[in-house]
């Protein structure tokens, strides 16, 4: 047996446990052998893989450095750790937890700053006027550094602060800071507002891919097996399964349900019989199936998928695709 | 090449360098030595993050933030405002390694270089420190290098001779120094008015007619109410001056045409320095400005040059030329390999009047100097 396939799963809190249902609802059962604290696990039924328990950050070191073959864990901490991210790492999706934003926050007594353009104007004549630069701090050093660039901001300097950066300008160690946000409420209890162009981004957990770990054919056969999991449990969400009898003359009735309602009919065209499958986005059910019965259906049922394994696996092809590139 | 061969080529540089700092020496440069180490405060307050980023950075147990020294200006200088001779006129030069990330070159190389502080006679300073440049390129066998020349100094002049609200001049100062070609940048520079919430547009436009003073006592009257005070280390009075400042603007978002027209022609200017001269004063004449101190040190400096035998027909000037560090002040040089072989400058240099008082001089101390980068000139520059 050669190297197994290492994942990095966060070892703490509200990720561990979000990360731990995303994988279960895929069939990727994580198991701790030696209890709880166990830093290190498995997969249910699936050899040669080991999982290992780390913090976000930790985890988006190692997928800097090639040690680990996947990692879950949060776009900003790959922007901001991984220099040149795309070309170390592959972002593979977006696992919907984990959300949060990444913004430029000001006093809300800066009643004539509105924008990064204000900032940099405030900025300038900070240092006029002080003559010292405005302090930003922030544990993003990198997205700051790139953002304010990108806005022509210069005259400030960044303040490293490794926790509660939102309390930086009361205490008088910084003029603003660059934080990460979910709901906004910790910026406003420190009379703070978020300039209006000022998400440098929009963060979620990620399943994230490393380009330089070792991809021979065995870590490429698990990963193609784990991702075809995680595809079909993902198809399985996005879509409901919706089966109708048909009138005569359907084909081009249903050509039209796939243009209106964004369906798909996973198994073809309705049977002799006129019995069809169809797979309608969540939101589009009751729509289709009104439409479905105004065209003659007697009866329309509805049910929720489990998964959909489909011929192409939409994940694996994405981490080829970055692994060639 | 084999490492005895390497550090027979190391030691032969090594002596040429230190020949290069003897002749600097002989003109009357003092030679010194600063720290390697340095506190990392006064160059992440005078760089910019854009060096930040390519420092190497650590800390000492006590938890001050130390770096390598990324270049010499700055500690010479500090070294200089610690000093009993502090405030008097004094040359130094140096010889060593400085410290900075770069991606195709060494991130340790050699610097030499010479700071000429606290000399009142600037044209002649400026000069100098060109014709030094000169004789370090030639030092290495590169009698005629490319010379690049600006003058910072000029574009102020210009910026404070218009007609312009203050936010507009701050903002033409900044990017000037920090856009490679602020002439392409004048096309979209709208000012931050323009961005302001439409729900204060009508308690701007009232302001804008109004009493200035009281306008001002009324906004921080306001701030004060709503229980809002200073945070983050600008007052209330500033808060509320910048806020109606933007009233003042008014719907002035853009920059007037005809302004646009004088700066865009005023930043088209290229040549030798005596052509450049004439033209300078013919769009002073025509715009009536007064640019007369700046164009008088101008033409001072050029006459220096040519009084230490620089063929000042081989100098290009352009207005335009800005070193990207917003600490030079006035003159501004870089000397080139002609061929284009070298990675980037092999000298550069310029004036930097208000770096002193930024690292806490209480009175203003004038300042010029100039850097050369060893390996790249032992490099591309031919035999000895």
């Amino acid at each position: 047996m050669s190297a197994p396939f290492v994942i990095a799963v966060p070892a703490k809190g509200r990720l561990q446990e979000n990360a731990a249902r995303f994988f279960s609802r895929a069939g990727l059962e994580l198991i701790k052998p030696r209890g709880a604290r166990d830093y290190r696990g498995t997969i249910a039924g699936l050899g040669g893989v080991e999982v290992t328990f780390l913090s976000a950050s930790e985890i988006t070191e190692l997928l800097g450095q090639g040690m680990v073959h996947f990692g879950v864990t949060g776009e900003d901490l790959v922007r901001e750790m991984i220099l040149d991210a795309d070309s170390k790492v592959i972002l593979i999706d977006g696992l919907g937890f984990g959300h949060a934003n990444v913004v430029v926050a000001v006093p809300q007594a800066w009643i004539d700053v509105h924008s990064m353009a204000d900032l940099d104007d405030v900025a300038t004549a900070f240092r006029l006027k002080h003559n010292r630069k405005l302090r930003v701090a922030t544990k993003y050093i990198n997205l700051t550094r790139d953002f304010f660039s990108a806005h022509g901001v210069t005259d400030y300097r960044i303040v490293a602060s490794s926790g509660a950066t939102e309390g930086a300008p009361a205490a008088g160690t910084a003029e603003l800071i660059v934080d990460i946000t979910t709901t906004g409420a910790t910026l406003s209890a420190n009379a703070l507002k978020v300039i209006d162009d000022g998400v440098i981004l929009r963060s979620q957990a990620n399943l994230v891919a490393a380009r330089t770990a070792h991809w021979g054919e065995s870590e490429r056969a698990i990963a193609r097996l784990m991702l075809d999991r995680l595809a079909s449990e993902a198809r399985g969400r996005a879509f409901r399964e919706v089966r109708a009898r048909l009138a005569d003359n359907h084909d081009a009735m249903l050509a039209d349900a796939q243009k209106r309602f964004k369906v798909e009919i996973p198994f073809g065209n309705a049977t002799s019989s006129g019995m069809v499958t169809l797979h309608c986005p969540p939101g589009e059910v009751h729509a289709l199936a009104s439409f479905l019965r105004e065209q003659g259906a007697e009866a329309v049922t509805v049910a929720d998928l489990g998964y959909v394994f489909a011929r192409d696996n939409p994940l694996f092809t994405r981490l080829e695709a970055g692994l060639a590139g | 090449m084999t490492s005895a061969a390497t550090r027979s080529a190391e030691r032969a540089s090594d002596k040429r360098a230190e020949a290069l700092v003897a002749s600097f020496e002989r003109a009357g440069y003092t030679r010194v030595a600063p720290a390697i180490l340095q506190p990392a405060e006064p160059f992440l307050d005078l760089s910019g993050e854009d060096i930040r980023k390519r420092m190497f950075l650590t800390s000492d147990p006590h938890g001050r933030e130390l770096c390598l020294r990324p270049d010499l200006t700055i500690p010479v200088s500090r070294d200089y405002l610690a000093s009993p001779g502090a405030g008097k006129a004094h040359g130094f030069c140096y010889l060593g390694h400085v410290f900075r990330h770069r991606q195709n070159e060494p991130s340790e190389f050699l610097q030499a270089g010479i700071e000429s502080l606290g000399r009142p006679d600037i044209a002649a300073a400026d000069a100098e420190m060109l014709a030094l440049g000169l004789d370090t390129t030639a030092h290495y066998g590169l009698s005629a290098p490319a010379i690049h020349i600006g003058d910072v100094g000029l574009f102020a002049a210009l910026i404070a001779a218009l007609d312009l609200a203050p936010a507009w001049k701050r903002r033409l100062i900044k990017d000037f120094n920090h856009k490679s070609s602020l002439a392409q940048d004048l096309e979209r520079l709208t000012i931050s008015a323009s961005h302001a919430r439409p729900e204060y547009q009508g308690v701007l436009a009232a302001l804008a007619g109004s009493d200035p003073k009281g306008a001002h006592a009324l906004v921080t009257d306001l701030l004060s109410i709503a229980g809002i005070s200073a945070v983050g280390g600008r007052s209330v009075g500033e808060i509320a001056d910048r806020f109606l400042e933007q009233a003042a603007l008014g719907a002035q978002t853009s920059l007037p045409r005809e302004t646009r027209a004088l700066i865009e022609r005023f930043l088209a200017i290229a040549g030798d320095p005596d052509e450049a001269a004439a033209e300078l004063r013919t769009i002073a004449k025509d715009g009536s400005l007064k640019l007369n101190a700046a164009l008088d040190l101008f033409e001072s400096r050029t006459g220096f040059l040519a009084a230490r035998g620089v063929d000042v027909r081989r100098i290009k000037f352009s207005t335009a030329f800005g070193r990207g560090l917003d600490y030079y002040t006035g003159f501004v040089f870089e000397l080139h390999d002609p061929q284009g072989r070298a990675e980037g400058q092999l000298v550069a240099g310029g004036r930097y009047d208000g770096l002193l008082t930024r690292l806490g001089s209480t009175k203003p101390i004038p300042a010029v100097g100039f850097a050369a980068w060893i390996e790249r000139l032992a490099a591309r520059g031919g035999a000895a």
